[in-house]
């Protein structure tokens, strides 16, 4: 007998009760439904998470001179002491695959005062160009505007501001220890207020045109502190980090590129222990449909037991009995699978383009140091689906394999003579 | 003046003050910028030998320092730890700091009043010339001639460097007495090379909030003139030495005029601070120490 008579069985048994069939159906793809959903979910809250803990300050890979970190010394330039031509490197980070943007930075440690109010900064020079490719915190701005290149004029965070008592317009005086021992010391304008919602953040980085910043801290015009990478993909930071790893070596400049989970390890622990209990979740999912569908067709078998024992009867083998069952539930997966996808993938579609403002159930808040804000976007993956797919056939097959091993256990005598 | 460490804290870290260095009280620091306590104060007792005092024939050698100088452990620390300073005093200084990449002098003058009041005005380089810092109790002010304006310094920036050197901003502001926080015993008497020597053991009191885990100070018998302190911390390392040398009588008084600090961890750098000229009880009212005088310039 050719095995196509099985699927033909196995096909209209599952016609003959075709409300039962539905809602066994129907448990699978909602089954399917919610697995994906489930995992979209915390997929959104992990991407939210590296795209605030990088995008917002630090970037997806960041290089160094080797030895800046972790004392961040004002002196450890990239190319030393004559600093490095930064045009021509800049230009080739920015066209390896996956950059958006490379912004060059210097930094430096000093205070920020206001009539008798002074504040502990660190002083991030930056390009207003470059930098909004790689952070955010350009816009970021609450009120005023981003410091103009050539300009004493200083972007700080709403909380330094709410200390100092300063806004956009506000005189401040910059004062930090300069790189030839002096007190490198002038008045600036505040341009306008960031504000991230990251404390830490917002009372600690003080904006400046990097030139200004260079001249401030009495260093040379080509010596930064830092390049930082802006990434399409968070997930191609280590790949990145080896490409510009070359593009420096061939430029003759030493440096220590470090991407994310190096130096923001605690948000790659945390999306590693998500995507570990996406895998628990789905398979909690499933292992309950398990039970829900081996439930049904086992009694479906069992009403079919009369059947079974006039064809064992007949003389069909066991494995044909377990076969069309086995089919059975692998029909049924395939069908749900189909109208858990199409059920799906509008909602996922939906969900990611317009994600529910749930601030009336928390604000933003803060995990491992990362911004979370108050939106539930989901973010959708091939894996997920796949995986989900996979185990719903598994599970559909699962489901079947016992009342399949049942129903090739039916002894033909007995049943037909209803003992 | 500010953070002799920079940091670039990531977000939800806090900023920290840098290593051990940037973060100690320098207790040493008013003497070496003439803090100055009343003299009056400086106990003279004269009292006999018993278990962890000094004999007289130790201490009273001639010298017009050890007349007037104690005789226990406890005492002749308290009498170094206040050779520089009078009930006021007023000097000119110089200091020389060098490090890894770059070296630079400044000068300046300097007025005290008590352990509570101080003013430094430098007047070279001509660039920082003016450049001025005022202290009142534990409250520290920087005046910025190139700006014109007079900045506070935050509590969070105490353990800064001044004006880049080995020095913190806190230890301006440091007045308590190293006999008030540390217990002091003989560590060692006699000879070294070939000068007689006390080297003290400085330990903290249990409930003292002082950062050091331990100082060893050597005195010269004769003159009780200190020779070096060396500052430990907690687990025993050493994290800077200050040596004196150049002694001279400012006002009739032998003091140390040269100070040399150096770091343990940055070899390479070292502040070395001259007193020029020194005056003491010079007459200085409170009011002497305001900001007026400071962004003045006296």
């Amino acid at each position: 007998m050719s095995g196509r008579v099985w699927w033909r069985l196995a096909w209209r048994n599952l016609g003959r009760n075709r409300k039962r069939t539905l809602i066994t159906g129907a448990a699978l793809a909602f089954g399917y439904l919610a697995a994906v959903v489930i995992v979209g979910v915390s997929d959104g809250i992990v991407a939210e998470m590296i795209d605030n803990g990088t995008s917002l300050l630090q970037g997806q890979v960041q290089v160094h001179a080797p030895g800046y970190l972790p004392e961040r010394s004002l002196y450890a330039t990239l190319g030393g002491d004559s600093g490095m031509a930064l045009s021509p490197v800049l230009e080739r980070l920015r066209e390896l695959p996956g950059v958006t943007g490379a912004a060059p930075r210097v930094l430096g440690g000093g205070l920020v005062s206001a009539g008798s109010q002074t504040s502990g900064a660190v002083l991030m020079g930056e390009d207003p160009a470059l930098e909004p490719r790689v952070s955010r915190l350009m816009a970021a701005i609450a009120t005023g505007r981003a410091p103009e290149e050539g300009t004493r004029q200083v972007l700080i965070g709403s909380e330094m501001a709410r200390k100092l008592g300063v806004g956009p317009g506000s005189e401040v005086v910059l004062v930090a220890p300069a790189a030839d021992g002096s007190l490198g010391n002038d008045l600036f304008t505040v341009s306008g207020v960031y504000r991230t919602g990251v404390r830490e953040l917002d009372a600690a980085y003080a904006l400046l045109p990097i030139g200004t910043l260079q001249s401030l801290l009495a260093l040379a015009p080509g010596r930064v502190h830092e390049i930082a990478l802006g990434l399409s993909d968070p997930w191609t930071a280590a790949a990145v980090a080896d490409s510009a790893r070359a593009v420096l070596a061939a430029a003759g400049v030493p440096a220590d590129v470090r991407s994310w989970p190096r130096f923001r390890p605690e948000i790659a622990d945390y999306a590693r222990l998500a995507r570990a209990s996406n895998w628990i979740l789905i398979a909690i999912v499933f292992a309950m449909a398990v039970f829900g569908v081996a439930n049904t067709m086992l009694m479906a078998t069992f009403e079919r037991r009369r059947e079974f024992a006039v064809v064992r009867a007949l003389g069909t083998t066991r494995s044909g009995v377990a076969r069309t069952v086995v089919y059975e539930g692998l029909i049924l997966g395939a069908f749900a699978l189909v109208a858990g996808a199409l059920l799906t993938a509008p909602i996922l579609v939906w969900w990611h383009r317009s994600p529910p403002d749930m601030s009336f159930l928390y604000g933003g808040f803060t995990m491992a140091g990362a911004l979370v804000r108050p939106v539930l976007r989901v973010q959708y993956s091939l894996e997920a689906p796949l995986l989900a797919a996979a185990a719903l056939l598994v599970t559909a097959v699962l489901a079947a394999a016992y009342p399949a091993w049942r129903a090739t256990r039916v002894p033909p005598a007995d049943a037909l003579s209803d003992r | 003046m500010t953070g002799a460490r920079r940091r670039h804290p990531t977000p939800g870290r806090q900023r920290t003050s840098g290593p051990a260095l940037a973060r100690v009280r320098w207790a040493l620091l008013p003497l070496v910028l003439g803090l100055a306590v009343p003299s009056a104060s400086v106990p003279l007792r004269a009292q006999a030998s018993g278990p962890g005092r000094l004999a007289a024939r130790d201490v009273l050698i001639g010298t017009p320092a050890a007349q007037q100088a104690a005789e226990t452990p406890r005492e002749i620390i308290d009498h170094v730890d206040r050779l520089l300073r009078g009930a006021s005093s007023r000097g000119a200084f110089r200091m020389e700091i060098r490090t890894a990449h770059w070296s630079r002098t400044l000068e300046g003058k300097v007025w005290s009043l008590g352990t509570k009041y101080s003013l430094i005005q430098l007047t070279a380089p001509q660039k920082e010339a003016g450049t001025a810092t005022l202290r009142v109790g534990d409250e520290v002010w920087n005046y910025l001639p190139r700006v014109d304006r007079t900045i506070k310094i935050p509590p969070s920036m105490m353990m800064g460097s001044w004006m880049g050197s080995d020095f913190t901003n806190d230890d301006l502001v440091k007045e308590s007495r190293l006999v008030e926080d540390y217990d002091v015993a003989i560590g060692y008497r006699g000879p070294r090379d070939g000068v007689e020597v006390w080297e003290f053991v400085l330990t903290p009191k249990p409930e003292a909030a002082v950062v050091w885990g331990k100082i060893l100070e050597r005195v010269r018998k004769t003159d009780l003139m200190p020779v070096w302190a060396r500052y430990y911390d907690e687990d025993g390392g050493l994290v800077r030495t200050m040596t004196f040398s150049d002694y001279r009588t400012f006002s009739g008084r032998l003091v140390p005029a040269t100070m040399t600090v150096v770091p343990t961890d940055k070899p390479e750098n070292r502040t070395v601070v001259t007193y020029e000229s020194l005056a003491f009880d010079v007459g200085l009212s409170p009011s002497f120490f305001s900001l007026r005088n400071l962004e003045r310039g006296r």
